[in-house]
Formats: C-alpha cells, structure tokens, sequence
C-alpha cells in the first residue's frame, strides 16, 4: 500500500508537468486548428535555454524559467507570423506537414548547436526531499508541479477575462466577424502561437530540472501533448489537467505493475483507444 | 483525364536501372539499393496518402513488421528468404486488416497521430517479445549479394509503381480518389468507403513490407528502434509530397532527387542532411503545395506567378 501511495504520488506529480506540456498544445490546436507537431522541439529548446542560462549564467533554473519562456515566446511569435500564416487556409494535411518540417529543422538545429549529449540541470537543492506520512515527494518535482498548475490557471484565467483572451476566443470562433470587429488575426495567431511556444519553454525548463534532455526528445513529448489532448479534450485547461494527471498516474502505475518498458504502450494505447472510441476526449463534449 | 505515359521511355529507362548493377561500382548499387527502397516506400505510401487522402505515420509498422517477418522467419525457424518476405507481408496485411478497421474511422489529425502512435506501440511490444530478440534485435545470416537485392528492389519499385498506375484508370482507383475529395458523397455514391480503405491500407503495407523484407535481410541486423523508426514514415511523406502525391511519378521523382541530394549533403555530416530534409518539406509545403509534378506541369503555362499563387491561396 505504502509502495502504491509513492507510486501514486509520483504519477500526480509526473502528470502536472504533462499538463503544462500538453498546455500549449491544446491552446494551438484549439484556436487555430494547428496541430504543432514542432510542440515537442519548443520544451526541447526551452529545457536548454534553461540549462545554458544555469550553466553559463548561473541563473537558478527557476528564475530563468520566465526568461526561457519569454525567448521561446519570440521564436512561437514569429513561426507563425513568417511561416504558419502562410498556409492557414491550406489542407489540414499541410499544415500538419509543416510543423513536422519545422521539428526537424528544429531537433537538428538543436543538435549542431548543443551536441547530442545527455544534460541535466543539477541545482543545489536537487536531492532535497519532503517526506508526508511515509512517502517522499521530491522538493523540485513539487515545485514544477505547483508551478504547472499555476501557469495553467494563470492561462485559463487570460483567455477568460482579459481583452486579449476574448480577442483569441472570438478569432477561433468565428474568423469573419472577428476581423470585422476589429481583431487582426495575422497578429492575434502569432500571439497565440507565441503564447504556446511560451508554455512550452516553461514546460521545457521544469522537465530539464527533473530529467535529462537531448535534442531528440521532442518527438515523444509531441506525441504525450497529443495524447493528453486527446484524453482530456480541447474544451477547457481542465481537462488536460485531468488528461496530463491521468497519463502521469497510468504511466507510473505501469511502469511498477507491468514493466518500465511498457510504459509507453500503455499511454499510446490508451491514446488509441479513447481516439477509436471517444474521439472527442473524455471530458468533451459528444457533437 | 488519363495521364499520358511514354512507354518507350519507361522502358528505356527501366533497362538502363537494371543495368546499373553491371555497370556501376559497388557504391553505386548500394546507393541505389536504397534509393529504389525508398522510392519502394514513397509508392506505397502514395496509395494511402496520395490516393485515399489519408495521411498515415503508421506505415513504418508496416517496414518494421516486413523487417521482423523475414527475421524471424529466418533466425528462428531457418526458413528461406522469399517464405520469409511472405511471411512479413503476412504479418503486415494482418495488421492492415485488424487496426485499419477502427483506425480508418478516423480523419486528419487524428488518423495521423493514432498512426503514429501505433507505431510507438508496436516498437515497445517488439521489444519485449523473446522470438523477436526483445530490444537487442536479430542477426540475419550474410548474403553478399548486392546484384541480387538490387535487382529484386527494382521489381518491387516496378510491381508497386503498376499497381499505381493500376489506380488513375480503374475503378478500384477512382474509388479511392473519390473518398480522398469527399467521403460523404462517395459513400452516397454507393462506394463502400470502408472496404476501400481498409484494402488501399493493406496494399499499401503489403509492399512496404516487402521493401521492409528486402532491406533486413540485405542490412542483415535489426533492432525494434530502427525497424519502426519513423523518421523513415517521414521520408516516405516528403519524398511522396515534394514529387506530387496521388500521381504515378510523383513519388519516384521526389525519392530519386532527395535521396541524391540528401546522400551528399550526408557525406559531409549526417545532421545537415535531415537538416535539409526539415527544410525542404517547409519551403514544398509553402511553395508548391502540390508537388514537382504539378510544378513542372503549371510553371511553362504561369511563370513564376505560380509560387506566388499558391501563397495567395492559402495564406491567411
């Protein structure tokens, strides 16, 4: 029991971090009906903007967490105002295409500038533990997946309330009367694909600080975003909480009870299946 | 309208392929060995692709199982090669059959990543089934033969490249196309969208299993990671793309030019290759939507306003 409460704690912990990964994801996908298949190569780009602003800058990974979101801001801003606009009314296959191609150009990028080397950032504190009740909860996991959660509120919050939200919400809408209201799309979608790619750099930095990193990490958590979308659905922040916690519990719980190598069976098959069955997430709504 | 062929020239230049062998160096045959593998791929996904608008990663489950099915076939139970490549289109059509019925329910995105995903899941079960040598992988006997694996990739390239040509004239074909533009209106039209596409799915894998096959036993190891690799899926699509998907020599053009391309940027490092690779399949995407062939078609008749055309079409 004391081994499945760790166990559990850890999925919990694991799958607030996937939250936040999956975060950016589901906002593209959501208002501009892109699904960035380069999602995966921004947490790559922001894991090691944190680790060089670490290493070289001695900047605590924390604190360069805004600084790695705000460049990965930049590059989301101008992917879309340079590249992504230029097919917005293409197929869905081509776009699909595109943000494959940029995941190369990306991952290989990444590659010639930091090498293939494994990295991790290793503050001071990385070892530091909280033990409640016989289970131990790692002080940085904690903190990446308290910081997760808040991102995803603050997000939530934004799109909800603010002028620049209902601005975003109103584009995805409905394009037509958005623009005649006075909504510049070409600008509103660099906004939202910067504020994806943001997400992504912070999420990158938190998976830095709790694992290691190389350029070619991008394509799995792609693939994991997708996934948590997937199970939790587009509609609303909370359910890809309830996605990114879900695939955090399974994966854990997979990895003791059936084998740290299937772990990636299990959360790909539980994509597959709720795709088959439920393919507008669990928590969508059924159209 | 039928696509005019110059048969002459094609069988022109088919000798001239099976020529090479004799000859060309060692080098030269195995480069083409490879690339007439890929074009093998490029083909075969074309039909899914290209012709039925459905966009599948998944077909390098297909390679993998063809590796997998001559592998084992042949490592563990000392069956020969041809039963072994049979073996893998056995494996690969059982796979077609039995997933592509929930899957090809699917459209767009989501037929794209539950392909992918597929293949996420297919490299971590093979990795942990003892026949299959778990994540070690297999050791294939050496047959050094590269006339051999040439010649046999060529009749591979030739059998799929008919069957293509087979589609843009029958009515098999014209099924296809008519669910790739509209599946509504083809299944109002008395297609049965469902048969058809779980029978393009598994021609389609049949002949990437055998270019799967052939490979294994001519590389003579594999692992799950490079059998499944998907980066290999991705060469597919860009080579199919960038030449023109749903035409007979789209794919062929574009597998023959990237891989010549690709393979000498590659001596100079293997990164900037698939650097360019990344890069071509963003400037394609942009500039000529639908490939090479329907470049060289529209650039005699528009100039190069036809670029800048199809960024006005699709720009926001």
């Amino acid at each position: 029991m004391q081994l499945f409460l760790q166990i559990l704690a850890n999925g919990v912990l694991l799958g607030g971090l996937y939250t936040l990964m999956a975060l950016g994801l589901a906002l593209v996908w959501g208002v501009l009906n892109i699904v960035n298949l380069a999602h995966g190569a921004f947490i790559m780009l922001g894991a090691y903007a944190c680790y060089y602003l670490f290493t070289l800058g001695h900047i605590d990974p924390f604190a360069a967490l805004p600084i790695g979101a705000i460049g990965l801001f930049g590059i989301g801003y101008a992917t879309q105002r340079c590249i992504l606009n230029l097919v917005m009314r293409a197929p869905i296959f081509d776009t699909l295409l595109i943000t494959f191609g940029l995941e190369v150009v990306f991952t290989y990028l990444a590659q010639l500038a930091f090498s293939a080397d494994f990295r991790t950032i290793n503050p001071s504190y990385a070892g530091a533990n909280v033990t409640v009740a016989g289970i131990t909860f790692p002080l940085v996991r904690i903190a990446a997946f308290v910081i997760a959660l808040g991102l995803t509120a603050v997000m939530w919050l934004l799109l909800l309330r603010s002028r620049l939200g209902r601005a975003i919400r109103a584009t995805a809408q409905n394009l037509t009367a958005a623009r005649l209201y006075g909504a510049e799309p070409r600008h509103l979608y660099a906004i939202t694909f910067g504020l994806g790619a943001a997400l992504a750099g912070a999420a990158g930095g938190l998976y830095g600080v709790v694992s290691q990193i190389n350029p070619y990490i991008g394509a799995t958590l792609t693939a994991k975003s997708f996934a948590i979308s997937i199970i939790g659905g587009l509609e609303s922040p909370l359910g890809v909480i309830v996605g990114g916690l879900a695939l955090g519990i399974v994966e854990s719980l997979t990895a003791l009870y059936i084998g740290p190598t299937f772990t990636n069976v299990a959360s790909f098959g539980i994509l597959v299946l709720v795709l088959i069955i439920r393919p507008t997430g669990l928590l969508g709504r059924t159209t | 309208m039928k696509p005019v062929i110059h048969l002459p020239l094609i069988v022109v230049a088919v000798v001239f392929l099976g020529a090479v062998p004799w000859f060309g160096c060692d080098v030269l045959t195995q480069f083409g060995i490879n690339v007439l593998l890929l074009a093998v791929l490029a083909q075969s996904w074309n039909i899914i692709g290209g012709f039925t608008g459905y966009p599948s990663f998944g077909n390098s489950v297909f390679y993998g199982l063809g590796s997998y099915g001559v592998a084992i076939a042949m490592v563990q139970w000392k069956w020969s090669f041809g039963v072994g490549l049979l073996f893998g289109v056995a494996l690969a059509v059982a796979f077609a059959l039995l997933l592509g019925l929930p899957v090809l329910r699917l459209r767009g995105h989501y037929f794209a990543i539950a392909t992918l995903a597929l293949g996420q899941v297919m490299t971590a079960i093979v990795s942990n089934v003892e026949l299959a040598g778990r994540n070690i992988g297999l050791v294939l006997p050496i047959l050094k033969n590269n006339v051999l694996f040439y010649e046999l990739s060529l009749i591979v390239l030739a059998a799929v490249t008919l069957t293509v040509v087979w589609l843009t004239r029958s009515r098999f074909g014209f099924g296809l196309i008519a669910i790739r533009e509209n599946e509504e209106a083809a299944a109002v039209m008395g297609i049965n969208t469902t048969l058809y596409k779980v029978l393009a799915f598994t021609l389609s894998g049949a002949f990437t299993a055998l270019a799967g096959g052939i490979h294994a036993y001519w590389i003579t190891f594999l692992d799950p990671e490079s059998a499944f690799d998907i980066s290999l899926n991705v060469k597919m699509i860009i080579m199919t793309v960038f030449g023109g998907s749903g035409t007979v020599f789209g794919p062929l053009f574009g597998a023959f030019l990237l891989s010549g391309i690709s393979e000498m940027l590659a001596t100079e490092m293997t990164s900037v290759a698939s650097l360019f690779f990344g890069m071509v399949i963003v400037v394609a995407v942009v500039l000529t939507p639908r490939g090479l062939v329907d470049l060289t078609r529209c650039i005699r008749a528009q100039g190069w306003r036809y670029l800048s055309r199809n960024i006005r079409s699709h720009r926001l």
